[in-house]
């Protein structure tokens, strides 16, 4: 099994990319990869805890829950959700936040990375 | 398993309007401090492509015209801290900018200048990274 | 090298693919990029498919969310879900690029 590391930097809402991104690491935590997710730029609004579902939008909120519970590691850039306004206390249990030079040496561990990074 | 710590990341679309490529650049610059979480730190290389050539066009007045850091002072410091920095020679030309119209960061000391490098160089250096960040 | 590409647009981005060369590439075409497999603009394939020697993939998902089905994808074309982008990822294509 191999270790997949993940950089996202779509919007939350606006944009589908941090969709095909967690589903992307549901099926590789399922067939028992290793998986890290790196949440940047607009892309962190994911990190933030007391997201509403409305059918009108994706929800990758729940899927996200329930892999960090599966092993998922994702870290939120923490320059990019302060100027969002996103303190510590507002995210989600189990997402940490960090700053960039750790999402580059999970890459330099990881035997693949797929990085989104443009919407 | 060894580390992959070469990482490429190109950069393809022109500045300011999308964070994308500043945030290329400051992920590049941050390869200098990820000895504190591997044993080497990363390499970087980046690389300009398309309409994100125009990212290194000198004089950027950012700072003057809505007070945020210019991708000019980015590359600078990449350049700085002997980042290895390509940009595709078609690519300036097709936009009609001229060599001397980039970036230099001689006077703050650096030996590393931007280099202007057919697309074929830039696949080639591709070929050469362990890992592709596309911006 | 062996390099997967993902597409997830219709159109913008056929000058950065047209100029890339590898050894063994891989074409992943998901969300807008699914476009690719299944229009005749102009009454043509996409210019994309052309390319000697890539293999082609669409992801099944975002093919259904768009309103076209598995009948409708050109034949150089392969369909794949989830599972199988995830194989191929791991096990065939050791770099990749969301272009």
């Amino acid at each position: 099994m191999g270790m997949l590391s993940i950089g996202v930097f779509s919007s939350l809402v606006g944009s589908m990319d941090l969709d095909f991104a967690v589903r992307l690491a549901r099926a590789a935590i399922n067939k028992g990869h290793t998986v890290n997710l790196w949440l940047s730029g607009n892309a962190t609004a994911l990190s933030k805890d007391k997201q509403k579902e409305f059918k009108d939008y994706s929800f990758p909120d729940k899927t996200l829950r329930e892999l960090i519970g599966k092993g998922l590691t994702v870290v939120s850039c923490e320059a990019c959700n302060q100027s969002r306004g996103i303190q510590k206390e507002d995210m989600t249990e189990g997402i940490n936040r960090a700053s960039m030079d750790l999402y580059l040496a999970k890459a330099a561990q990881s035997d693949r990375v797929l990085h989104i990074g443009v919407e | 398993m060894g580390l992959k710590n070469k990482i490429m990341f190109v950069v393809q679309r022109p500045p300011y309007k999308s964070e994308d490529p500043k945030l290329a650049l400051t992920h590049a610059l941050s390869s200098g401090v990820t000895s504190i979480h591997i044993d080497e730190e990363v390499v970087p290389t980046v690389a300009f492509i398309g309409d994100g050539i125009l990212n290194c066009v000198r004089d950027q007045k950012s700072m003057e015209a809505y007070g945020i850091i210019s991708n000019e002072r980015h590359i600078k410091n990449m350049l700085a801290t002997d980042t290895k920095t390509l940009v595709c020679k078609e690519d300036i030309e097709r936009l009609g900018i001229k060599e001397e119209r980039l970036i230099d960061a001689s006077d703050m000391g650096a030996d590393m200048t931007i280099k202007v490098v057919p697309f074929n160089e830039i696949l080639k250096e591709m070929e050469e990274n362990d890992h592709l960040m596309f911006f | 090298m062996k390099l997967g590409l993902f597409f997830s647009d219709l159109h913008g981005i056929e000058d950065t693919y047209d100029r890339i060369n590898s050894q063994e590439l891989g074409v992943f075409l998901v969300s807008n990029g699914i476009y690719h497999a299944v229009l005749k603009e102009n009454g043509k394939p996409s210019k994309i498919l052309n390319k000697k020697g890539a293999s082609f993939y669409v992801l099944k998902e975002d093919l259904h969310t768009r309103g076209f089905s598995e009948g409708e994808v050109d034949s150089r074309v392969k369909v794949i879900s989830y599972d199988d982008l995830v194989d191929l990822v791991m096990d065939r294509y050791e770099k990749l690029a969301w272009i």
